[in-house]
């Protein structure tokens, strides 16, 4: 799993590729625990780059919102690979956090 | 709706406590699994039958013993059999002379505490080829296959005409059969696996082969493979220190079985110990923890 | 046509990545696996694996995994065995996926995926270890 991170006026941008199963979830939680530390406490997390996610990386993104709204701020999803939706979808994310289909329109949403 | 799993933490035993064999237990379900102590309270002449069917019948003729007597030449017995009444255990052994020194085959099952099956020992040994006291101190005590005590000069000597850790003298090959001879037997008696623990890790490359898998220890192998890469630790320990820690070693599976013999898991903080292994009854795991190992 | 295929790891994280790889590659040559499909049996897999993985060889140090896997025209079979502590089938709420996230509890997803994914789900203890059954139908492409 490799994280990409890029810093923007209004928010903070970590794209996620490769696969986050139980054995990387915990590396993608320290790269936004980071962040956070950081005061990047309006975060998108870009998972089209990602070929498999697991419940373990549905929880990393679960801790992940709760985590920047304790801090003031939220979590946005980029989601564009059918597999990673559907993750999304079956455990009612979309019921918790917004998921959009491209960066610019997760980084308007923070206007 | 199933929704969760609970880990038991206490194991079932699969095969159920039975009382002996009776004619009408034999009548009843076929695919009801016997214990070895079961077998070993029938009649003396049934057990004999029974156990027949643990050794292939080519190894004994291959030593010009007759498969069902059990007899060489002059009728001298050289197959014999331990199976008391009442012991959860037995042991066969070969002989292809009267002298016990020329024993070519050992094999011993016992029942564990699920009623499973243990191999606790299986022995091929060549008894025309040179022996090595690997087994016993220069003073005479034993060494329990050196993992007691360890008769150093011997096993130097073992290393080098090629033996692995623990073994006395060369093999004698054909394991496959026996195996596969174990296989059919079990799977008589109701058996859908059996377990042992591998003395060594060349006997667990050997098993690995024979198609077993691992209950414990895995990971072990695997970080054993890793450590012997080149830069690994393992590796590195193979520093020419001492006669079983040449470098060349982590290439084959004997060498690196003499190191780890010999203390080198000290460096990983590991031992060689707990390893255990299942056979389930005609599958092959294909496990290689060491790809293209040369033995 | 059946087509069996067996692969066996050691039940550490690491080889959850070997798992996934090991069903893409024998999947492709199958036309009517499409891409969803195997999204769910690289998923399930993955859940039951991670369980076996942090429960079943909790405390000690792991054995084996092992994976089998049988396609036919109108189905996959995928059984998983290992040898670690037996799991015992219980019943409590579905995790609740319509709840806020201050009431969300973490976990009890891996079990509901498997679920969702598959269509028919089996578990046994047996002499020869602890395998849980998989079975997903596949649509013939050509509609029969």
């Amino acid at each position: 799993m490799k994280t990409e991170i890029k810093h923007a006026d209004k928010c903070t941008t970590i794209s996620v590729s490769g696969s986050v199963d139980a054995l990387t979830a915990a590396e993608l939680g320290k790269n936004v625990a980071a962040q956070i530390a950081g005061e990047h406490v309006n975060l998108i997390m870009d998972l089209s780059g990602l070929e498999f996610m697991s419940s373990a990386g549905l929880r990393t993104l679960l801790g992940a919102v709760k985590e920047t709204r304790s801090h003031g701020g939220d979590l946005r999803i980029v989601s564009t690979n059918p597999g990673i939706d559907k993750v999304l979808k079956m455990s009612g994310f979309h019921n918790i956090a917004k998921v959009f289909t491209s960066q610019a329109e997760a980084a308007a949403s923070f206007e | 709706m199933l929704n969760y799993f609970r880990v038991k933490r206490q194991p079932e035993k699969v095969v159920p406590d039975l009382g002996a064999i009776s004619v009408s237990m034999l009548e009843g379900d076929a695919h009801l699994p016997f214990t070895i102590r079961q077998l070993n309270n029938l009649p003396e002449a049934v057990k004999r039958r029974v156990y027949r069917g643990l050794i292939p019948p080519n190894l004994l003729t291959r030593f010009g013993i007759d498969p069902i007597h059990w007899t060489g030449a002059n009728k001298a017995p050289l197959v014999f059999l331990k199976a008391e009444a009442n012991s959860e255990k037995v042991l066969i052994t070969a002989q292809s002379s009267p002298d016990i020194k020329d024993e070519f085959f050992a094999l011993e099952l016992a029942d564990n505490s699920l009623n499973g099956v243990e191999l606790n020992l299986v022995v091929l040994n060549d008894p025309t080829t040179p022996r090595y006291s690997i087994d016993t101190t220069e003073d005479g005590q034993p060494t329990m296959f050196g993992t007691l005590k360890r008769n150093i000069e011997a096993e130097e000597q073992a290393m080098h005409a090629g033996l692995a850790p623990g073994q006395v003298r060369a093999g004698l090959g054909g394991s496959r059969v026996v195996f596969e001879q174990l296989d059919a037997f079990l799977s008589m008696l109701g058996h859908r696996a059996y377990f042992l623990e591998p003395l060594t890790y060349a006997s667990a490359w050997v098993f690995e082969r024979r198609g077993f898998a691992y209950v414990r220890g895995h990971k072990l192998m695997d970080d054993i493979q890793r450590g012997f890469q080149v830069g690994g630790s393992l590796h590195q320990s193979l520093d020419d220190g001492f006669v079983f820690r040449k470098p060349d070693q982590a290439s084959t599976v004997r060498g690196r079985a003499w190191a780890i013999h010999d203390g080198i898991l000290d460096t990983l903080d590991l031992r060689w110990d707990k390893i255990r292994m299942v056979k389930q009854i005609g599958r092959h795991a294909g496990v290689e923890t060491f790809p293209q190992a040369v033995y | 046509m059946t087509s069996t295929h067996r692969i066996t790891r050691a039940a550490h994280l690491e080889s959850l990545d070997d798992f996934r790889k090991f069903l893409k590659e024998h999947c492709a040559p199958h036309a009517g696996i499409t891409a969803e499909i195997l999204y769910d049996l690289q998923l399930a897999v993955d859940e039951a694996c991670t369980n076996i993985i942090t429960h079943g060889y909790a405390g000690m140090d792991p054995g084996s995994i092992i994976l089998d896997l049988e396609i036919d025209a109108s189905k996959i079979g995928i059984s998983i065995t290992d040898f670690g502590h037996a799991f015992e089938p219980k019943s409590m709420p579905t995790p609740d996926v319509e709840a806020s996230i201050e009431e969300r509890e973490f976990g009890g997803f891996g079990l509901f995926f498997i679920q969702q994914t598959m269509d028919e789900m089996n578990y046994r203890t047996t002499e020869d270890g602890n395998t849980m059954l998989l079975t997903k139908h596949i649509i013939n492409p050509t509609g029969d």
